[in-house]
């Protein structure tokens, strides 16, 4: 599903190159749960961002679905965002002026599906993640752990085929962020979601099927995680 | 999709009221000044639009040479209207127009009033279309005795409307019949008149008309076109027209030509014969005016908006990584402050309502809101659509242009971005400041005027008309000696016309060492004995015209100072003159120059002559040791004594030299209204450029605060970006004030000088005010706790 072939980034400051990834090379399987691991500044975000579109590699190609997407039209890029990527950030950001619900819903309003099916959709999420009673709050009457849920019920509603988690929870305690790494899991083995996160946490790693580990810019191992 | 974006606009307005408030208050106030001035302008351009065939009828105008300067004036020879219908083709109608000095008295039984009216040939109401509540125009002014009347002035005199064949007096004298009764004028209608009579009643009345020559130039005279398409050639004929009757007055011009009559309410100044503007300037000024503060509005709503974009910036990247198009999100915030700019049109409709009242007295005119017109609507919607787009456009293309990763990861805002919104500060301020220095400036050139020396003393004196028994003279002689002898005046005097109005030219007067090829055109003035000591001025040379000298009355007459330079007298006392078919006058004294036509020109040379019947004003000089109303009660009662027939109509010398500075005034108050609001919005816009710089700098401050920094250090840090900005716009506005208020100042021959100090005034309150506004957020951002912006990060 997306191939990254020698990718680089630097960012130059008076001539001399600042590189925050190289060489990194990989390849990630539709169905696949991929952990990104290391410590801070080794560029875990960076790679995430590039797989996102977010930011463009300064070298290298990189294929989504087959497709060259290194460089790519605004336009085309978000028709991508609408139809199969969805984004889950440590610090959820919701819409403020939104509530649960319109949260929800905004990736379909963009994607352009129909009210009833819209409707029928975010029922099916509220349900499933327990949020019904909460659907008419703002965002900042949840607790970190709620908006976590609404932040990956929004990534969910468009149906997209990969989900990129920066920490996702970061910002969580230990007992939500377990919830929500069940949740991951869920979805990755019973719906084939190809879920790639970010993380510091060596045990929130072995929730996914395999870890990048990157260190200084560089993939330093490619572990596969033994079934439990 | 809109109908999210509509509730999220609405709950982020709601969410952020102060934000709200002042860009709703900004946008409203701005609204209102720009709706107002557009009704005013509207008002303006729809004077005498009314008329069916408007675009067919002109007005004659004259161009004539007046002492070296060729002036154009709208009197025209009375030969004139008839001579060009049957000499010039492609005319259809013509008609001449003339009142009699001043108002007259027409009564009708109990009911006495003095009106306007007008003497007209009978054409009159055919080139013009008024509507006739009874009566026809086919036939209203065919009778020397028949008048014509509007509604009101109907309901005045006979307490109802239809009073077609009743009879009215006029002065006291003739007995007239109403033919036709019309509906009341339109205030936006050049020509007013509360009456109209018809030409041969004035020939009746005033037997020489018919034999007045060429070189008189009394009526206006008004022509219709058959079409448009004749306005060259006629212009061409007309030229040498009066010329070629009367050979004699080549050397005065003598030029008339057609000016439309659409056109002669907002162009009435004319330069060598050409027109340079008039309202025009004004109306212009004032559009001008309301659409910078709708401007200066509008550059708010973009700065406060923008400022807000760390807020915002989030939302943007989420929604952008939600898949959002950037039309999407430009539409959103399109979509807000059009919601806001509706909101503002409200309550600018409110306040607009509210003011207009005031707005219309202060302007003496009648501006109305005509809910049923389209038009109003469609300027409604269009200004708060237009207004919305100009102010979010902006923002709503700032905003929708974050990278969603940069936001995302902490937002900080590009110094891009501040430096248009610096910009856009500057040019408020420099507006405001413009208009606050011009304000002071036409506010000063008022008080010169009003202070400077007229040379005649404006208060205690008092006109009356000399009309009915008045027009006697030994019952004139015993009411002045009556007034006299009870105190209620100390003296009084006969005088030629509205003491404060304008008079009679005459080009005929010579003197010795007159050169041949001269053309002085000369005021002159009738007056009564003691006129000196009646409007309280000082003989510089020689004496005042006195009933001791029986020469007086025939052969003595008074020059004025500008007349005696004029003329280049050495000992003007003693000189004389020769003037028309006139004996020789003897200059027995010279009077010092006054101001009493119009405040700011210089003095016009003029000559005095005893002549009571050619005066239609008595002159008044209270007694000031009594109360100004036991005097004028007195007068009153003599004067009800002595002409019971006509109802005693005082009116106040300074009253009629306070309205001279009308236009001066109403530019005063206009530049001091607007030129407020301007100010106010300005700081407006100043606060939220402070209320962003503060959420940018709180970081930088708290740190400062930790290394040990003072609360002042910090005010002077944060200010002084501030006070760069004020000062910037300063050093533009100054220069462009100087450069306006020069100009508007040309107009007067007399003027103060441009000297510094309204500059400095401008320049201090300025860095005051915004000093005072900035602070407000500094002072807040100085005082927070260090430790809440360094926990984040």
């Amino acid at each position: 599903m997306i191939e990254l072939k020698n990718i680089e980034k630097y960012y130059s400051s008076k001539g001399i190159k600042h590189y925050v990834l190289r060489h990194v090379t990989t390849t990630i399987k539709q169905g696949e749960f991929v952990s990104i691991m290391g410590p801070s500044g080794a560029g875990k975000s960076t790679l995430l961002n590039i797989l996102g579109m977010l930011e463009e590699p300064t070298y290298g190609t990189y294929e989504f679905l087959g497709e060259d997407v290194t460089t790519l039209k605004e336009r085309k890029r978000i028709e991508l965002y609408r139809n199969h990527i969805g984004f889950v950030f440590q610090a959820y950001h919701l819409i403020d002026e939104m509530t649960v619900y319109e949260n929800i819903e905004a990736p379909l309003l963009y994607k352009k599906v129909a009210g009833a099916e819209r409707a029928s959709r975010i029922a099916d999420l509220l349900d499933r993640f327990n949020i019904v009673a909460k659907k008419d709050l703002f965002p900042n009457q949840l607790s970190g752990g709620q908006q976590q849920l609404v932040g990956i019920a929004r990534a969910l509603a468009a149906q997209p085929s990969i989900i990129l988690a920066d920490e996702p929870t970061g910002n969580l305690q230990s007992a939500q962020a377990e919830q929500i790494m069940e949740l991951f899991k869920k979805l990755n083995v019973e719906e084939g979601i190809t879920i790639v996160q970010v993380t510091h946490s060596e045990k929130n790693a072995q929730y996914g099927s395999r870890i990048l580990n990157i260190a200084d810019g560089v993939v330093k191992d490619d572990i596969t995680v033994a079934s439990v | 999709m809109f109908k999210l974006n509509l509730k999220i606009a609405l709950r982020n307005l709601w969410r952020n009221k102060g934000f709200t408030l002042i860009n709703l208050g900004g946008l409203a106030i701005g609204m209102a000044c720009c709706l107002m001035l557009l009704l005013y302008v509207n008002y303006e351009r729809s004077y005498d639009q009314q008329f069916k065939k408007l675009d067919q009828i002109y007005l004659a105008k004259l161009k004539l040479k007046v002492n070296g300067e060729v002036i154009t004036t709208g009197a025209v020879p009375y030969k004139l209207a008839k001579a060009v219908l049957e000499e010039i083709p492609g005319i259809k109608n013509a008609a001449r127009l003339y009142s009699l000095n001043g108002q007259k008295l027409f009564s009708h039984k109990q009911n006495k009033f003095k009106l306007n009216s007008y003497f007209v040939d009978p054409s009159f109401i055919n080139i013009l279309n008024y509507k006739f509540l009874y009566g026809n125009s086919a036939n209203a002014l065919n009778e020397p005795g028949s008048v014509l009347i509007t509604s009101a002035t109907a309901k005045k005199l006979f307490g109802s409307e239809n009073v077609v064949g009743q009879s009215i007096k006029w002065d006291n004298r003739k007995v007239l019949k109403v033919s036709a009764v019309i509906e009341d004028l339109p205030k936006n209608q050049t020509i007013q008149f509360d009456v109209l009579q018809p030409w041969a009643f004035l020939e009746q009345i005033n037997p020489e008309i018919p034999a007045t020559g060429w070189g008189s130039i009394d009526c206006s005279t008004i022509f219709q076109l058959k079409d448009n398409v004749f306005l060259k050639d006629v212009n061409d004929r007309l030229k040498d027209f009066i010329v070629a009757k009367n050979p004699e007055i080549k050397s005065y011009v003598y030029e008339p030509f057609l000016f439309p009559l659409s056109k002669t309410h907002l162009w009435d100044e004319f330069k060598n014969g050409k027109v340079v503007g008039g309202r025009i300037d004004q109306v212009r000024l004032f559009t001008f005016l309301g659409l910078c503060v709708l401007l200066i509005a509008c550059i708010n709503y973009m700065n406060l908006s923008t400022a807000r974009s760390e807020k915002r910036a989030r939302e943007v990247g989420v929604k952008k990584a939600l898949g959002s198009a950037r039309s999407t999100l430009m539409g959103q915030f399109l979509l807000e402050s059009i919601i806001l700019a509706f909101v503002a049109v409200l309550v600018a409709f409110v306040l607009l309502e509210v003011f207009l009242p005031y707005f219309n007295n202060l302007l003496d005119i009648k501006i109305f809101i005509d809910y049923s017109s389209y038009t109003f609507w469609i300027v409604l919607v269009g200004l708060a659509l237009i207004t919305g787009f100009l102010a979010g456009s902006y923002p709503a293309f700032y905003l929708s242009s974050f990278i969603p990763v940069k936001v995302l990861k902490g937002f900080k805002g590009s110094t891009g971005s501040l430096s248009i919104r610096r910009v856009l500060v500057i040019f408020q301020f420099s507006l405001s400041i413009c208009m606050i220095i011009s304000a002071i400036v036409v506010y000063r050139q008022i008080q010169y005027l009003k202070n400077k020396p007229l040379g005649f003393d404006q208060n205690f004196m008092v006109q009356l008309d000399l009309e009915g028994e008045l027009k006697n003279h030994s019952r004139l002689q015993a009411f002045k000696d009556n007034l006299i002898r009870n105190g209620a005046v100390v003296s009084a005097s006969e005088f030629a016309s509205n003491f404060t109005g304008g008079g009679s030219i005459t080009g005929n007067l010579s003197w010795p060492g007159k050169a041949a090829d001269d053309n002085a055109i000369i005021n002159y003035r009738s007056t009564g004995f003691n006129y000196i000591k009646t409007i309280g001025t000082k003989v510089i040379a020689g004496r005042d015209l006195s009933k001791e000298f029986p020469a007086d009355t025939i052969t003595s007459v008074l020059l004025n100072e500008t007349a005696v330079k004029r003329m280049g007298l050495k000992n003007p006392v003693g000189t004389i003159l020769s003037w028309g078919d006139n004996p020789p006058l003897t200059v027995v004294g010279v009077v010092q120059d006054y101001f009493n036509e119009s405040f700011g020109k210089i003095v016009e040379p003029t000559i005095f002559y005893y002549n009571v019947n050619k005066s239609s004003v008595l002159l008044l000089r209270l007694n000031p040791n009594q109360s100004l109303s036991s005097s004028i009660q007195a007068i009153k009662n003599s004067s009800e004594e002595f002409n019971p027939a006509y109802p005693p109509q005082l009116t106040f010398v300074n009253d009629g030299m306070k309205e001279k500075l009308q236009s001066e005034k109403l530019l005063s108050v206009l530049s001091n209204i607007f030129g407020g609001f301007a100010i106010f919005i300005s700081c407006l816009g100043l606060l939220g450029l402070a209320l962003y710089m503060a959420e940018q700098r709180s970081k930088e401050v708290s740190i400062r605060k930790v290394l040990g920094a003072n609360l002042s250090d910090i005010l002077i840090l944060l200010n002084k970006d501030f006070m760069k900005l004020v000062i910037i716009s300063n050093v533009i506005a100054i220069p462009v004030a100087y450069f306006l208020v020069n100009h508007w100042l040309q107009k007067y021959d007399y003027k103060i000088a441009i000297d510094p100090w309204p500059f400095a005034l401008a320049l201090l309150a300025s860095v005051i005010i915004a000093v005072l506004t900035v602070s407000l957020q500094t002072f807040k951002v100085a005082k927070a706790n260090a430790v809440d912006a360094l926990k984040y990060e």
